[in-house]
């Protein structure tokens, strides 16, 4: 028996596969990543070293930051106002009997589409002369709220906030949801014969319930807002003004409008440090009040 | 009285919620069935007259099908190779008897959730060119299966924790060899989580943009996200034409969903409990 299950050979075989791959297109490209941010290099010619100039570079460089400040702004608006929804939504398409499964189909029916595809449509919502949202507000007489959204340098980042939660928002229910429908009944139960009903029964019972899935969520969110550049890249470009640019959208262009790909390397890097630290601070914090809830 | 209001409120809510969510799709739709200056002039009823050239004009200077045939390839190749190798090095993890290696393989697993891809997308690009993969089909099959990789083996190596060692054993106690454990034991119980993955995988490769702009040159290569993208610049003010090619983009992939609502659902919803 045990012979079988420690067959060297067979061991080998189903690992080493895996693991080559990964290495090859995972563990080498971020090190490789790492020398390049410390050189001088268009993309041709030879790399020259030039130490930390690339991250100084960085420090100094207002568009840089203002690219940082968008990426914490789309962690915050994840944070406080989407997920809140997500769980307000979900608890109330968990205590609903009829139209359940419809409510589920049709708030999962976004995070089917492709970015792509839903930065297109969004980019069509926001036209300024046919969109969806010009149109209705001329149809209800707000002829002065008629704006270019995402060609205003004062909207272009929260109508893309709003285009991303339109698209994830029913992902994350169904999730919470699933967590929801898995606590006991008999918990549930005995928290109504105690008299916990609708906001308290929700706040008091519920969410600590639910409390890892929540957890994934927020996680999931903070880590999707780092690495946002798709829905970027294809709705506004980062502009108007690079209004709305984040760091992963500043990183492609550094690398691909400009050539400078020892920059684009640095940006990587600090994108990949700056959600490093989020989710460890994130991981420390829930830690710590998992710790303080058992004392 | 006032238990009837609490039926009916959170109804009230969530409708609501459901027309956020479908009114601009129909929106999009139904502008693609009017021409320009109807689009303008009466954006919210029917069209008064159908007009079905907006279709025609799209798909004229489109490889429609041929796009779809590489989203189709690309993704499907990718999400086979993510799924044997992940099977075989899940099984490996759990089930074979050695633990030192077993564990470092893990945690290594484990380590590459915290880098976002996004911030390896320069570097991979340099790769794929060096390793003269860049404007082939590869160019993302291969990096999609890496991807695809950590999440697919977490969530396989966590069901097949719960299955109890005696079936494998009995399976040995009858002659069989490792391979034969996998390949009769294994992987027919294995079944409904593997569909789940799949579909997982199969949904972030035919959906995935930024690796498929940047990794192909070529037109003849495109994927659908990549020439959707590509269409509404070209029709950037031509309302009907832009309406008309982002519907030709997501019916399919709406009737699809329609169609297997209920496995992608629950897969989601496992996956995340297990994973």
């Amino acid at each position: 028996m045990n012979r079988i299950f420690r067959n060297h050979t067979a061991f080998l075989l189903f690992v080493i596969p895996p693991l080559v791959l990964y290495a090859a297109f995972y563990i080498l490209p971020l090190f490789r990543s790492l020398q390049y941010s410390m050189t001088s290099w268009n993309g041709i010619n030879e790399p020259v070293f030039n130490g930390w100039d690339n991250f100084s570079k960085a420090l100094s460089d207002e568009q840089f930051w203002i690219a940082l400040k968008n990426n914490v702004y789309f962690v915050l608006f994840s944070v406080f106002i989407q997920v809140p929804v997500i769980i307000w939504i979900s608890i109330l398409v968990s205590g609903v009997r009829r139209w359940l499964e419809f409510y589920k189909i049709t708030v999962y029916l976004p995070s089917i589409l492709s970015t792509a595809s839903v930065a297109v449509i969004w980019q069509f919502v926001y036209q300024p002369e046919a969109g969806l949202v010009n149109q209705l507000l001329k149809g209800l007489g707000l002829e002065s709220w008629v704006r270019l959204w995402l060609g205003d340098p004062d909207t272009s980042m929260l109508a893309i906030l709003v285009t991303n939660g339109w698209q994830w928002t029913g992902f994350y229910i169904v999730l919470v949801l699933a967590a929801i429908f898995a606590i006991p009944r008999e918990i549930l139960e005995a928290g109504t014969m105690d008299g916990a009903t609708g906001w308290r029964k929700a706040w008091f019972l519920t969410v600590p319930l639910i409390r890892p899935v929540v957890i994934v969520v927020l996680l999931l969110s903070i880590t999707g807002a780092m690495k946002a550049l798709d829905i970027v890249l294809i709705m506004t470009n980062g502009g108007p003004f690079g209004s709305s640019e984040v760091m992963a959208t500043y990183m492609y262009k550094q690398a691909y409008s400009y050539s400078d790909f020892g920059y684009a390397n640095a940006i990587s890097i600090i994108i990949c440090l700056f959600t490093a630290i989020i989710s460890l601070i994130f991981h420390l914090l829930t830690r710590v009040r998992r710790g303080a809830d058992e004392l | 009285m006032s238990y009837r209001i609490r039926r009916i409120v959170p109804h009230v809510v969530l409708l609501v919620y459901v027309v956020i969510v479908l009114y601009p799709l129909l929106f999009v739709i139904n502008a693609s069935l009017k021409n320009n200056s109807e689009i303008t002039t009466n954006p919210w009823g029917l069209p008064q007259q159908w007009y079905f050239e907006n279709y025609t004009n799209a798909l004229s200077n489109a490889l429609f099908g041929r796009y779809f045939l590489n989203s189709l390839y690309i993704s499907a190749t990718a999400t086979v190779l993510t799924i044997l190798l992940s099977t075989a090095l899940a099984f490996a993890l759990t089930r074979m008897r050695f633990r030192r290696p077993g564990q470092l393989v893990y945690g290594f697993l484990l380590l590459s959730l915290l880098i976002p891809p996004a911030s390896l997308l320069i570097p991979l690009y340099i790769m794929v060119k060096d390793v003269g993969l860049y404007n082939t089909p590869f160019a993302l099959i291969v990096p999609y299966t890496t991807f695809g990789l950590p999440l697919t083996v977490f969530i396989i190596a966590a069901f097949l924790k719960s299955i109890p060692r005696e079936l494998e054993e009995a399976g040995v106690v009858d002659g069989l060899s490792i391979y034969g454990v996998l390949g009769r034991v294994v992987i027919p119980l294995t079944m409904p989580t593997l569909v789940t993955v799949f579909i997982l995988n199969f949904i972030n490769h035919w959906n995935e943009f930024i690796m498929a702009n940047l990794f192909l040159s070529t037109q003849q290569l495109r994927t659908l996200p990549v020439a959707i993208v590509a269409f509404a610049d070209q029709f950037n003010m031509n309302y009907g034409a832009l309406t008309a090619s982002i519907t030709i983009s997501i019916v399919p992939v709406i009737i699809i969903y329609a169609l297997l609502q209920k496995k992608i659902i629950e897969g989601v919803a496992a996956g995340s409990i297990k994973g």
